[in-house]
């Protein structure tokens, strides 16, 4: 008999992707830092591709990861669509799909940026669709492919203050940011009050960050969800 | 709904997408589509530290198309012309075993055929046209050979073994595509059941002891024709109990 390591679902998107001899070939794909992350904290991690049938994959899941990407369509919190916002909407559909039944079925859930955004839509929130509007500077996304560094604060007694500790620095990509939580709980902030982690204490893990949590392959967060998936 | 849960094994790669370029867990979609819409629900298992336990969590498993097989896992020297992946082999070599001994459906496509083969004692053609004098089992990545305006460059007949379980879901021959440069010289404990006419290449093989496991060296998940996928996803129906009303959607 195997040791059977607890099966955590990261969600994935469809992009024309380019490799080897391969030019611009719908791919599902999603970082391998997603990958690493869940494995290095002793997960075993498989990938879903979206699909808006049906939710029965979350059968063999323990626990699930809603991955970054593209902005969510504002559709789903009832705004009209800013200019900069760039969305794709087959994923929205199957992803607020599975969380919803994720949700559901009290499954643990950890929401990484779009999926940190995804979780307060799923949950009756709203966004703002292009925070440089709002705060007047690019700080969370300071370039193409530059994580913007800085340090956020977090509620004492909230799940992510005692997971993150003393070492409070995050590493962000985002224009977009969470403006009403909808029936989550805000649990952090950046200095200049962006929502940088929401929890949800109804359910027994749902923790979504704003930030990238994956790109350092942080184990205070991914080991404590494989922890909860267990 | 629940329907068969059909693993794929991707791989971790250095792509360029949108402004984008990294280290990806990825798989071409058309591996997606052909689970789905042969009534399966598709998830992608990325190359991992030695660990067989997601198998327990399927009804069945695609080994999907890729890089060159390490030759050294047959004992031989690499080919000038061998490009192959050390980590995506050891974990899709032993992925393949134990799902050969859990008697888990499996379908090989192209480079899954060929690890069908090498882990269970086989070896490969490094290098086609060293033995058969031609690169058309080649066709140029992101055309398809069998549209009605392409050459046949890409494009042959397989005729199928009399008998097989090939045969009775294929029929006796068909045309297909063909993206590959290695191919089957010993097929380790599978049988083959059927070839290129025009070279003898082998293009299928099969093991009728399992209760399927079936490995083609075309694409068809890049055509219309889906019925091996079907075939794979039915199995993985009945070997978990589900019975084919769950395909019935």
């Amino acid at each position: 008999m195997v040791k059977m390591r607890p099966v955590i679902g990261i969600t994935t998107y469809v992009e024309p992707a380019t490799w080897g001899v391969w030019h611009n070939l719908p791919t599902t794909l999603v970082p391998h830092d997603y990958v690493a992350a869940v494995t290095g904290a002793g997960g075993r991690a498989v990938l879903l591709p979206p699909d808006d049938l049906d939710t029965d994959v979350l059968r063999i899941l323990d626990g699930l990861v809603l991955s970054g990407g593209s902005d969510l369509g504002p559709e789903l919190y009832g705004a009209p669509a800013a200019p900069q916002t760039v969305t794709r909407p087959e994923r929205d559909a199957a992803e607020m799909l599975l969380a919803r039944a994720a949700l559901t079925r009290d499954l643990p859930v950890l929401g990484v940026c779009r999926g940190m955004q995804l979780l307060t839509v799923a949950g009756g929130g709203t966004l703002h669709q292009h925070l440089p509007d709002v705060l007047g500077h690019d700080r969370h996304r300071p370039a193409p492919g530059v994580y913007g560094e800085h340090e956020a604060g977090f509620t004492p007694g909230s799940r992510i203050a005692g997971l993150m500790g003393e070492d409070t620095r995050v590493h962000c990509f985002h224009h977009q940011g969470v403006d009403d939580p909808g029936t989550l709980t805000v649990t952090g902030r950046a200095e200049d009050g962006t929502v940088e982690a929401v929890e949800d204490p109804r359910h027994r893990f749902v923790l979504g960050v704003q930030w990238h949590p994956e790109v350092t392959r942080d184990k205070r967060l991914f080991g404590a969800l494989v922890e909860a998936a267990a | 709904m629940r329907r068969p849960l059909i693993g794929l094994t991707a791989y971790a790669q250095h792509v360029q997408y949108g402004s984008n370029e990294q280290v990806v867990g990825m798989l071409p979609m058309s591996y997606v589509r052909a689970v789905h819409a042969t009534g399966g629900r598709a998830v992608l298992i990325t190359p991992d530290d030695p660990g067989t336990d997601v198998l327990e969590s399927l009804d069945g498993i695609v080994f999907a198309g890729g890089g060159d097989v390490d030759p050294a896992n047959w004992g031989a020297e690499p080919h000038p012309a061998t490009d192959s992946d050390p980590v995506r082999d050891a974990s899709e070599l032993l992925l393949m075993r134990a799902a050969l001994d859990a008697d888990l459906p499996v379908l090989g496509v192209c480079r899954g055929l060929q690890v069908m083969a090498v882990a269970t004692g086989g070896s490969l053609h490094q290098h086609l046209p060293d033995l058969v004098g031609h690169d058309r089992h080649r066709a140029a990545a992101g055309t398809d050979p069998l549209a009605v305006d392409s050459s046949a460059f890409g494009r042959h007949d397989v005729v199928l073994t009399p008998g097989s379980a090939a045969r009775s879901l294929l029929g006796a021959r068909l045309t297909v595509n063909s993206f590959h440069h290695q191919a089957i010289d010993d097929p380790g404990s599978f049988t083959v059941v059927g070839r290129c006419p025009d070279d003898r290449v082998v293009e299928i093989i099969e093991d009728r002891n399992r209760s399927f496991a079936l490995g083609v060296q075309w694409h068809p998940e890049r055509t219309g024709d889906l019925r091996v996928f079907a075939a794979l996803v039915e199995a993985a129906a009945d070997s978990s109990g589900l019975g084919r009303t769950a395909l019935a959607a």
